[in-house]
């Protein structure tokens, strides 16, 4: 297993994807070796200097806090991670859009975490396994880190974190519904949460039943009828950004506080969790007798 | 085509934008002209005044809904008009209530906020009717039959993605990768924000070709060497967008939500005719990872990209010219 780079920035930076490929090497992907970081510093471009929320240092503390403390068990990594690093990387949704950000975050800051996370274990068909190289470089919800950072964007209600944990301790449903367009709608991701947190909804094939359920109905269904949810004012996220200034680093028991947006409508999401749970009896789930 | 298991109104909502404001950090607002939108291209183009200081857009919307909306025998209640912004780069989805604007009218309208800190590129707008019908409440009954691009940097508005061309010594530049093209023209990033052309201004000349203005010969070689270079660069952005795809759990390739899905969108039925662009996807994808049929596909590939970048128009162009001017040295 690789350590981090010898020479690890100070500050996060952007890494182009195109300048991307020299250092994702297939030794990194198997977890053997390491790049050196000073070829990798000549290519980035530098992020303006005066901003707080670039330094690499509580970021770097963090992927190490998680390694130690889910050494037994890393899949439990992302339901502690993913809310720490929203709080501790600060962004708007426009920067966090930036794959560059998260290309540098992976391969110069730290790709030994990505290989910890993410490289497969040695098995009689797989005797010699390689970490997916968009765990390093890809799609939004595919990349090791970008992938909790919109977890947590998308799950967490206004300041509370308490349904990402939730969320992100369910692979399946991180896996299949961080890509689909229903989860952009905030009263949606709260009701899916509820009905996971009340055991309605347990197994993988029952997250992939519902999700698809809820997207068929979705077509002929205007949600947003249904279940309304209120606009937010950009203030208040400028707010909390330019708080990172001054922020203590995140709390490694409890859970750290997001931005003070309003959470979606209360009522918006019980009327969804009650409609996806009526959904849910009569969608077809892999493995169940159908009707439930 | 989609089958509802309720009635609809067969005919789409005609969307108009009707103003554009900026508000901006220091809270004051700025009006932006009737250029930065088009009702032809259906877009609007918020980069038009140059800001980068501005927290929020206004967008002023007005609709009309397709007759038969009022009938007094329509099988829906609660009819309401909702304006949609999606965002598929940054999993953003606003939503905005229209009203009536008389008692008894097909036309509502209202506005639209854009929040600059959650766009990076392009949005889509579409809006929606939606009723109670048979007692279902939120049953969209029509929609706009083609969304509006919110184009939150560029600044003219055009539907299509326009390729971004920049300049560099690939030489000198500071970003070292380039050094590896010295010898190039120019190369493709197509994994900018959008699809971007770099060109090599080490080769000597190249942008005084470029940057001409002149209406001669030299502006139409100039064409012919931005059509190429689209070409290069629309083959590119497909390959790249195909060989990402995202596949379903069901084995189905996904669209990307990015860009590159709109290019994907634009070019597949140029690649594949006659299907929908779904089935069209599921097709390249199955040649693309299957035992055969990629290699037949790179000529309609190309092709799609020619069409993309107007290749066609710039060399007749560009022979017409040279035409006239070998007629006016013959006489």
């Amino acid at each position: 297993m690789i350590t981090q780079p010898n020479h690890v920035p100070e500050r996060l930076a952007l890494l182009g994807t195109s300048a991307v490929d020299p250092f994702l090497t297939e030794e990194l992907l198997r977890g053997e070796q390491v790049h050196g970081g000073i070829d990798l510093a000549k290519v980035v471009e530098p992020l303006p200097e005066d901003d707080a929320r670039w330094w690499i240092e509580p970021i770097r503390s963090l992927v190490e806090d998680a390694m130690f403390a889910f050494r037994e068990d890393r899949t439990r990594a992302d339901a502690w991670l993913a809310p720490r690093l929203h709080a501790t990387l600060r962004l708007t949704r426009r920067e966090a859009a930036d794959k560059r950000l998260w290309n540098h975050l992976a391969l110069a800051v730290a790709p030994d975490y990505i290989v910890w996370r993410h490289l497969p274990e040695v098995t009689a068909k797989q005797p010699e396994p390689r970490v997916a190289a968009q765990r390093f470089s890809g799609p939004a919800d595919r990349q090791c880190f970008s992938r909790l950072w919109w977890a947590a964007e998308l799950f967490r209600n206004g300041p509370d974190y308490g349904p990402v944990e939730i969320a992100c301790g369910n692979q399946d449903l991180i896996h299949t519904v961080l890509r689909m367009d229903l989860i952009d709608h905030r009263p949606t991701a709260q009701a899916l949460v509820r009905l996971l947190k009340s055991g309605q909804v347990t197994t993988g094939r029952e997250v992939n039943g519902l999700s698809t359920a809820i997207n068929t109905a979705g077509a002929t269904l205007i949600y947003d009828i249904l279940a309304p949810d209120e606009p937010h004012d950009p203030a208040t996220l400028r707010d909390w950004i330019a708080e990172a200034e001054s922020a203590q680093p995140v709390d490694r028991h409890g859970l750290p506080d997001g931005p003070d947006e309003d959470p979606a409508p209360e009522e918006s999401v019980a009327a969804l969790t009650g409609y996806f749970a009526e959904l849910f009896e009569t969608a077809p789930i892999r493995g169940r007798e159908s009707g439930g | 085509m989609k089958i509802y298991p309720y009635k609809r109104l067969s005919r789409s909502i005609a969307l108009r934008v009707t103003s554009v404001s900026l508000r901006l950090s220091d809270g004051t607002r700025d009006r932006l002209e009737t250029s930065a939108y088009s009702t032809q291209q259906q877009a609007v183009a918020l980069g038009i005044a140059g800001r980068t200081d501005w927290v929020s857009a206004t967008i002023g919307l007005s609709v009309t809904l397709p007759p038969g909306v009022n009938a007094p025998d329509a099988p829906w209640s609660e009819l309401c008009v909702l304006a949609v912004l999606t965002d598929g780069e940054t999993n953003v989805r606003t939503s905005v209530n229209l009203t009536l604007d008389t008692e008894g009218g097909h036309d509502w309208s209202g506005a639209l906020e854009v929040l600059r800190d959650d766009h990076r590129g392009r949005a889509s707008l579409a809006v929606y009717a939606v009723g109670t019908v048979d007692g279902v409440r939120g049953r969209s009954i029509t929609e706009t039959d083609r969304s509006w691009i919110i184009d939150t940097v560029s600044d003219e508005p055009v539907r299509d993605l326009q390729l971004e061309v920049r300049q560099a010594s690939f030489k000198r530049s500071s970003r070292e990768w380039l050094h590896a093209y010295a010898d190039a023209p120019w190369i493709v990033d197509t994994s900018a924000r959008v699809p971007t052309v770099l060109v090599n201004t080490d080769i000597e000349g190249v942008m005084g070709l470029l940057d001409s203005n002149s209406s001669g010969v030299e502006s139409k070689v100039r064409d012919l060497l931005v059509a190429q270079m689209a070409t290069d660069a629309w083959t590119a952005v497909f390959h790249g967008a195909i060989g990402d795809l995202e596949v379903e759990s069901g084995g189905g390739p996904v669209f990307p939500t990015d860009w590159q899905g709109e290019v994907l969108r634009e070019m597949l039925p140029d690649v594949i005719p006659g299907v929908h662009v779904e089935e069209a996807l599921r097709q390249v994808h199955r040649r693309r990872t299957g035992e055969s049929g990629w290699v037949e596909l790179q000529t309609r590939i190309h092709y799609a990209a020619v069409r993309r970048a107007d290749a066609g128009k710039a060399l007749a162009y560009a022979i017409r010219s040279l035409e006239q001017k070998n007629r006016e040295s013959e006489t």
